[in-house]
């Protein structure tokens, strides 16, 4: 989104504030939003932590006896193999952001392409290729369609990453088209092909900027979705095939829990519910904040 | 005969629908002048804005012109493909919209839109582009020019949108300005100023303008020749003194009767035309107009009347006025 407001080199606006200022002004005005922020800045803060290898990073080594409780050395306690716990969900956590972001990206950039391109020619072949793809990935049951793909692609890590933007984007790129369809019968699309401006170059200038709000809200919605069907999908034993993930863990956790050993099982499920209840009043905001029909502040 | 700026000639417009074509403009024929102002008048539905778009080459998808050349400045731009029209849009001829609400992009600073104009015509640096789009804003009347290039849209008032909009079209200096009702949004005084900067502005450049409107009052303080269009035909042409003096086609007549003015007896109500604009998928044979004139004759239904001059004017009526 290169196309965002740019400014003019040496005319600084006194009153002047873009669109997206207002909805910054407006978001940080809400409290819920900003403490939906600040979960996830957290979260974030800890992924980067793993990143950086400043701890997560003793995942897989059996680090104490099987199933101890919660002490000073394992704060969480340990798994069945002696693993600590607080070392795997912090890892997890990495897991988690690289799943949502690399899903949300992927599939708001394909949204944005095939939702504009759709929109702009609806009623034309480009229009309706489009909305045959999307008709027939959205008619493939989710989790058979995962199978499927891991199947095919034989245990490849990114089988989850691959079938998750592929069924994604096909929300976002209807939503994107409706805007656009919307958009484009404004006058300032007409003013720009009065101007003579090229087709795609009305679409990426003129009418994708504009769709910006959904796109941004949609990303957030993903990213939950991807982090909550990683989940189901490690579960099941179809998502996560190297390293540990929140899924993998609860996963784990289903004879353990009948055992009466719940530290796994409590562990992830908290940090998966915190991080997306965080994610949800983030989105909630988000939303409100860049809806053109609220004005004011 | 010089040849002039804009020749129109025998265009006909039709529009794909599931009922079948339709046909929007039938025949239309005019010439415009370097310089000079044609208005085009007619209710909405007339098919002035349908003409307009096919000049400027934006008809809608399922439009498409079935006959007739469109010369400018002896191109035919019938015959021209996209890419060709895109070159000529913007910088030979140019069109102001009607909404000037909607018309910029809300998310750009206005200045913005107008440097995009000049970066894609002329190819400009970003910083000579901003020099010209700040002298072109002074001269479409806006004060503080630098200023209100890093204003969003959404800051300014209609009529200073529409100055922008008109900034934007002339820019590049056309030779041809399409404007498509561009005061209809805005108040009375601020359609008079905007009125006014686009003559004067128009004069100044050397460029003509097709002027569309519904409002006779427009066109009797900027034109220079007014055109009448009745469900998709011309049905007179003549030099607005002219027209405003004698209207030959009843259907002129009729819309300045219509017009509320201060008269000597106060009437008891306002003359209408009675009867709506045919449907475009059932236009009779004959004149369009005859089912509501009230002069209309046998004849009228039989033939179509074809334009002829009566004095300065061209009308396509066999009774015209005047002529009692």
């Amino acid at each position: 989104m290169s196309a965002l407001p740019t400014d003019l080199i040496g005319l600084e606006p006194a009153i002047g504030r873009s669109p997206v200022r207002r909805a910054a002004g407006r978001l940080l005005a809400d409290r819920w939003a900003m403490l939906g922020l600040a979960i996830v800045l957290l979260f974030f803060v800890i992924a980067l932590g793993v990143w950086a290898g400043l701890w997560g990073g003793n995942w897989m080594a059996s680090a104490g006896q099987r199933w101890e409780g919660p002490s000073t050395r394992h704060w969480l306690g340990t798994t069945i193999l002696g693993q600590d716990i607080l070392e795997r969900v912090l890892f997890s956590t990495r897991t988690a952001f690289e799943i949502g972001l690399i899903v949300a990206l992927a599939s708001s950039m394909l949204g944005a392409l095939f939702g504009a391109l759709s929109g702009y020619f609806a009623g034309t072949l480009i229009d309706s290729a489009v909305l045959w793809l999307t008709g027939v990935l959205d008619a493939i049951p989710f989790y058979l369609f995962v199978a499927a793909l891991a199947f095919a692609l034989k245990g490849n890590p990114w089988a989850m990453h691959i079938a998750m933007v592929a069924t994604f984007w096909t929300t976002t790129a209807r939503l994107v088209r409706g805007e656009v369809i919307k958009l484009k019968e404004l006058e300032f699309v007409e003013a720009a092909r009065a101007i003579g401006l090229h087709p795609l170059t009305i679409i990426h200038r003129h009418i994708l900027p504009n769709t910006f709000h959904i796109l941004l809200v949609q990303a957030t919605i993903v990213f939950v979705a991807a982090i909550k069907s990683e989940v189901i999908l490690s579960f099941l034993g179809l998502g996560v095939q190297d390293g540990v993930s929140w899924g993998l863990m609860i996963a784990e956790s289903t004879t353990e829990v009948t055992a009466g050993h719940y530290m796994n099982f409590v562990a992830a499920s908290s940090f998966l519910f915190v991080l997306v209840m965080g994610f949800n009043l983030f989105a909630d905001g988000l939303q409100d904040a860049l809806d053109p029909k609220r004005s004011g502040r | 005969m010089t040849s002039a700026l804009l020749e129109v000639e025998d265009l006909s417009i039709e529009f794909a629908t599931e009922a079948g074509p339709l046909r929007a403009v039938e025949q239309v024929s005019f010439r415009l002048e370097a310089g000079r102002t044609l208005g085009l008048v007619g209710e909405s539905g007339c098919g002035k804005s349908v003409t307009s778009l096919a000049l400027m080459g934006l008809l809608p998808g399922n439009g498409r012109i079935v006959t007739g050349r469109i010369l400018f400045e002896g191109t035919d731009l019938a015959t021209l493909d996209q890419a060709a029209l895109r070159r000529l849009r913007g910088r030979r001829l140019s069109m102001i919209f009607q909404e000037p609400m909607t018309a910029l992009n809300p998310v750009y600073r206005a200045g913005d839109q107008i440097v995009e104009v000049l970066r894609r015509h002329e190819g400009l640096s970003r910083r000579a582009a901003l020099d010209r789009a700040i002298e072109m804003l002074a001269r479409v009347g806006i004060a503080a020019p630098e200023q209100r290039m890093v204003d969003f849209p959404h800051q300014m008032s209609g009529g200073m949108r529409q100055r922008i909009m008109i900034a934007m079209a002339l820019v590049c200096r056309p030779r041809l300005l399409i404007a498509d009702e561009p005061t209809t949004a805005l108040d009375v005084t601020t359609q008079a100023q905007v009125l006014a900067e686009i003559s004067q502005l128009a004069a100044e450049l050397d460029t003509a303008v097709l002027l569309i409107t519904h409002d006779l009052g427009v066109v009797a303080e900027t034109c220079d020749e007014v055109m009448v269009m009745y469900a998709g035909q011309v049905v007179e042409q003549a030099p607005v003194g002219a027209l405003f003096a004698q209207p030959r086609h009843r259907y002129t007549e009729g819309l300045l009767a219509s017009i509320p003015r201060i008269r000597k007896q106060p009437l008891e109500r306002l003359p209408v035309i009675p009867g709506t604009v045919p449907e475009l998928s059932a236009m009779p044979t004959g004149c369009r107009f005859a089912a509501r004139c009230p002069q209309a004759q046998a004849d009228c239904r039989a033939r179509t009347p074809e334009l002829r001059m009566l004095g300065r004017s061209r009308s396509a009526c066999f009774h015209p006025a005047g002529e009692e």
